[in-house]
């Protein structure tokens, strides 16, 4: 049976691995392949391949492990794309996003298992374990959602469909009840009112897409005196030679980014060059440029030599390096403690590790304290939030368009009537998020408005 | 009369109606007309087809439910074209899905007419009889019985009865036995269902008080003549001399006027501050506010006191002056249904301009009665628990003529075809607005009278009046009730339609396709650049077409959405599926499914309470079950 439709979902619990599994199942699964993958032809089936997933605006999103599977030898019987990427929730949701702007949508619990039932692909002696499993997650996702709308976005998305429900209710009252105890009808109010939602819904998307941390990773600068460290920190957290690194101090002059995966994170690591007073124009510039950097971190490390005193950074510099936002990476533990490292004040009681990029010793723990850190410094991220997000950010999408369609163009009125159908549906794509938004409530409404009826 | 009157077990009719309202005749009419043997039973011949609320037909969803009507056979349509005093295009300013046609009617003229269409019709037996109990045999309903001692037999029923059930009447503290002033009140009946099996709610209903034209000074009222170019409910392209209106068709009386023509005007005016002054002053006197009305009212159709009270800040509401008639100088006061004492009545109605001076000659009152709550019916509205027993109309817990109208069809239809062992009639929410009734009440029931809107119909834009024959043209070939010949006309129309949108859609000239250019200039009247041929169809092909062109984009999202549902629609769900034996399902589903028995997947995933994951389950276990 084909459903005309492509669904996807991710196959494995968010956050909770260092791969997930995004599944992509139907019609468009084979031209995603080819347009993600960047393949001539036929996707070849049924085989592991490499490569970067190309989002459809054309910027790499992540470095994966795909398969495609031609129906019906697939799980579902429908043709299949599967595709490994980090267990990093922002790339999960970039791509997931990714995949219903070509198309998909994101699917109910249990339509994978009952679309492999629906093609004869499961046993119907499994029926009454897949009925429990699908029961399980839909009973999990529900609770996910609740808890979810409890939050500023669920008062958001509520504000935002009583607001439509108000429009609704006006534009049908004139519709349905023409010769009744109506006021006036006012034209002009409803597409003000219209704008202005219009306009809400436009910053919420925003917000959404703005939130650095979703979009761009963290923006983390690694920042020291010339000779600390900071581009071997580069090279080991990359995990190749990315950077220069040389006994001349003052080796990095412009700045280098380079963009890591730390556990569910995504971090734009950029290493700078070392603060100190300088004569050297071109050194000069290029702490100019670190200290320019430093200005839009989100996050900071700082690498400091033991074996050399305590450099003297610009006040400015040290105020940005705020406990919440900074870790400070002791470096060079295999020489001995130069008696004049003495630790500035305003940066003593800042997480700290002690370690040795040369020889190794005690960087096995960085990237969990560079994650842990970020984690219960930076961001305090509600998993949830993360996990719901994709269906959400597609459903506000929805509602946006329909939107916007129901306000028309060059300024034209729309007949109500088809204003109307755009609004039914834009609060069909709010149901998404809140929960089925009945007719019922449309009708609620309007007799709560307006005095209907002879 | 051209039927027989038969009584007792050994001479069965093929179907009997109880009540002759908008429900009952239409359900008599269809399932004769199907060929099928009918009595008629009514508590009073002179009450066929009444109007007892306002004398009105149609207007928005209504209209269109009553285009549906005509289309399929029905004879509301026709019925109030004919006995019409004047004629309203409602919303004409706005798209053609929203214009609806509304008519005032001659109430008495109206129902004459289809009393007599009654008595014309082969097949049909009338008979005035109280139904006092139904006759049932083995959970199959068989026959009724009836005050006069009489039982009636017959293979599937039809029921109705409309407000009569346990009917009390209030005004202010009087209070009698009643569903309609001056009739009577079925009392036992309601002990008859209810021992049955089938559980009834408790509903209430208003109407305002009726006043001597020669007291109103109209100087102080606004006229309203209605459209000097009336819009039929009919469809009179499709239909030749046979299928047309006037009884004298039939060598019978005159109506004395051509439809359309001799307009009555009706009037407005409005209630005062003064007016909600006498209504809070007495409001402990209202029998709704008292808390001697137990049963729930239409928000849409408030009382003067619910209006008051609710809506404090509107210092003024409208009141409509419509004549009942052109042999009688009754007005009917809409707008001011209330329940409060006459002495009140009185005082509240001298508030308003131009009534100061009104003789009031029937009083308002509230009226309460029980319904059958309709979730235990199937979409064919026979009971899920008794067999060959249907429930049709205001009983079922509606409120509107045509709403009655369209359930009584349905009923009368598929008790036909239920006898013939034939297919169900069942027409799908995208089809028709009587599709989106039926599917409503027996799906989701209702909580207060429920009346149509337009807005109930999530294909609004396919449903245009316009459109009826071409939307049901399946139906009606199937049903056969209209003249071949009719078929024949209504497939010509559809095939032009289809042509010619074809043909516009592709056909260029200098400024692109005919589409574009009509799609640039919507609302021009006249497009020269069309071929003559165009301009030769009638003028109700030529709207429908252009109609479907204007509108493509939308129509076609419309279209696009009813066929990704189709799955779901196509797949079907056993009778008495034991839903509690599928583990996966949550109980609020379990329960609710098990309530409504719902036909497909697609109307179990239109229960509220039931969610997506609960289908996917329910599909698995069909496949299961199927393999
Ligand atoms: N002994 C010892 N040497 C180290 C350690 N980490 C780095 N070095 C050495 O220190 C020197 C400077 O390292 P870089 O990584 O280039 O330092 P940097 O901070 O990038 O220096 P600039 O780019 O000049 O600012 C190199 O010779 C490294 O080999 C360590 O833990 N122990
Ligand atoms: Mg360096």
């Amino acid at each position: 049976m084909s459903w005309g439709d492509t669904i996807m979902a991710l196959a494995t619990p968010m956050g909770e691995s260092a791969i997930a599994l995004i599944r992509v199942s139907g019609p468009l699964a084979a031209p995603i392949t080819q347009t993600a993958f960047k393949l001539e032809g036929t996707p070849p089936a049924r085989s592991v391949k490499i490569g970067y997933y190309q989002g459809v605006e054309g910027h790499p999103l992540d470095h994966c492990a795909y398969s495609y599977f031609e129906a019906p030898r697939s799980y579902t019987g429908e043709a299949m794309l599967e595709i490994n990427c980090h267990g990093n929730p922002l790339i999960i949701n970039r791509l997931m996003a990714d995949l219903i702007k070509q198309g998909c949508r994101v699917a109910e619990p249990g339509e994978f298992t009952r679309r492999a039932f629906e093609n004869g692909k499961i046993d119907l002696t499994q029926a009454e374990a897949i009925a429990d499993l699908i029961r399980a997650k839909s009973d999990r996702a529900i609770l996910l959602a609740q808890r979810q709308l409890q939050g500023a976005l669920g008062e958001r998305v509520h504000e935002l469909v009583d607001q439509v429900l108000n429009l609704l209710a006006q534009t049908e009252a004139y519709i349905d009840f023409p010769e009744e105890d109506l006021p006036p009808e006012d034209k002009e109010g409803p597409l003000q009112d219209l704008s202005k939602v219009i306009a809400s819904v436009k910053k919420l998307l925003r917000n959404r897409q703005q939130a650095p941390l979703l979009c761009d990773g963290i923006k983390t600068v690694i920042i020291g005196a010339p000779n600390a460290g900071k581009s071997s920190l580069l090279n080991i957290l990359a995990g190749h030679e990315r950077a220069l690194v040389s006994a001349e101090p003052g080796t990095t002059r412009d700045y280098i980014v380079e963009r890591i995966i730390i556990g569910q994170y995504s971090l734009q690591l950029v290493d700078t060059a070392g603060i100190r007073e300088s004569d050297n124009p071109l050194e000069a510039q290029g702490i100019e440029r670190a200290i320019q950097q430093a200005e839009a971190a989100d996050f900071y490390i700082g690498v400091f030599d033991q074996s050399a005193p305590w450099p003297d950074l610009p006040q400015s510099l040290l105020d940005r390096l705020t406990s919440e936002r900074t870790l400070l990476i002791i470096n060079k533990c295999d020489l001995s403690c130069h008696p004049h490292f003495n630790i500035h004040p305003a940066l003593a009681a800042h997480t700290k590790i002690l370690l040795s990029l040369k020889t190794g010793q005690g960087i096995d723990d960085l990237a969990s304290v560079i994650q842990s850190t970020i984690e219960n410094q930076l961001i305090h991220p509600s998993e949830d939030d993360l996990l719901i997000n994709t269906r959400h950010g597609a459903a506000i999408s929805k509602a946006y368009e329909h939107l916007n369609d129901a306000k028309g163009q060059d300024g034209l009125q729309k007949p109500v009537e088809l204003m109307a159908s755009d609004l039914r549906l834009a609060i069909d794509a709010l149901g998404e998020i809140t929960g089925k938004i009945e007719n019922e409530q449309i009708l609620d409404r309007l007799f709560g408005n307006f005095c209907i009826g002879k | 009369m051209k039927g027989i009157l038969k009584t007792g077990a050994k001479a069965p009719y093929d179907v009997i109606v109880c009540g002759a309202g908008h429900a009952g005749c239409e359900a008599a009419l269809a399932a004769a007309r199907m060929g099928a043997d009918v009595l008629l039973l009514t508590g009073n011949l002179d009450t066929i087809a009444q109007m007892s609320c306002n004398p009105a037909v149609g207007g928005e969803a209504k209209g269109h439910m009553i285009r549906e009507l005509d289309a399929l056979g029905g004879e509301m349509g026709i019925n109030a074209d004919t006995t019409a005093i004047q004629f309203r295009l409602l919303n004409a300013s706005k798209g053609p899905a929203v214009q609806s046609p509304r008519a005032q009617c001659d109430k008495k003229a109206y129902q004459y007419r289809l009393k007599h269409i009654i008595e014309l019709q082969a097949n049909l037996s009338l008979f005035q009889g109280v139904t006092t109990d139904l006759i049932f045999e083995k959970g199959k309903a068989v026959g009724v019985k009836t005050h006069l001692g009489v039982d009636f037999y017959g293979r599937a029923l039809v029921v109705t009865t409309g407000t009569f059930l346990k009917a009390l009447m209030h005004v202010g503290d009087a209070k009698s036995e009643g569903g309609r002033m001056g009739d009577f009140s079925a009392k036992t009946l309601s002990d008859s269902f209810k021992s049955a099996g089938i559980e009834l709610g408790r509903f209430k209903t208003g109407t305002p008080p009726r006043i001597l034209g020669g007291s109103i000074d109209f100087s102080k009222c606004e006229e309203q003549p209605g459209d000097t170019k009336p819009t039929f409910f009919g469809f009179y392209d499709t239909r030749g001399d046979e299928d047309l209106f006037h009884v004298e068709h039939f060598g019978q009386s005159k109506l004395g006027w051509k439809p359309g023509e001799a307009r009555i005007s009706c009037w407005t005016t409005h209630t005062t501050p003064t007016t909600a002054e006498v209504v809070h002053k007495n409001l402990h006197r209202s029998a709704l506010y008292k808390g001697d009305i137990k049963g729930t009212g239409p928000r849409y159709c408030p009382s003067i006191e619910d209006k008051c009270v609710k809506f404090e800040k509107q210092d003024t509401h409208r009141v409509f002056l419509e004549p009942e008639g052109r042999n009688t100088d009754e007005w009917y006061i809409n707008g001011l249904s209330t329940s409060l004492p006459f002495d009140t009545q009185l005082e509240i109605i001298q508030t308003v301009p131009g009534l100061e001076k009104a003789h009031i000659i029937r009083p308002a009152y509230a009226v309460e009665y029980d319904f059958v709550i309709p979730t235990q019916l199937t979409p064919t509205l026979e009971t899920k628990n008794i067999e060959n027993l249907f429930f049709a109309g205001q009983i079922n817990g509606t409120t509107g003529y045509a709403e009655a109208a369209a359930q009584g069809f349905i009923a009368g239809v598929n008790a036909v075809l239920k006898i013939r062992n034939e297919t169900p009639f069942i027409m799908q929410r995208h089809e028709s607005y009587m599709g989106v009734l039926i599917d409503d009440l027996v799906t989701k029931g209702t909580t207060e009278p429920y009346r149509m809107f337009t807005s109930r119909a999530e294909y609004r834009l396919l449903l245009n009046a316009g459109s009826a024959e071409h939307r049901l043209l399946n139906h009606t070939q199937r049903l056969k009730i209209v003249s071949n010949k009719r078929i024949s006309a209504i497939e010509a129309k559809v095939n032009d339609t289809l042509h010619w949108v074809k043909f516009i859609e592709k056909t260029t000239h200098t400024g692109g396709t005919f589409a574009n250019s009509i799609r640039r200039d919507p609302l021009a009247i006249n497009y020269s650049f069309l071929p003559i041929k165009f301009n030769k169809l009638s003028e109700a092909t030529r709207d429908e077409i252009l109609y479907q062109v204007r509108y493509k984009g939308y129509l076609d999202r419309d279209l696009r959405q009813i066929a990704k549902n189709t799955n779901l629609e196509n797949i079907k769900l056993p009778k008495n599926f034991d839903y509690y034996a599928i583990r996966g399902l949550r109980i609020e589903s379990q329960e609710k499914l098990t309530a409504i028995q719902p036909l497909t997947l697609a109307q179990a995933s239109r229960i509220s309470g039931v969610n997506p994951a609960d289908i996917n389950v329910l599909a698995i276990f069909l496949r299961a079950q199927q393999k």
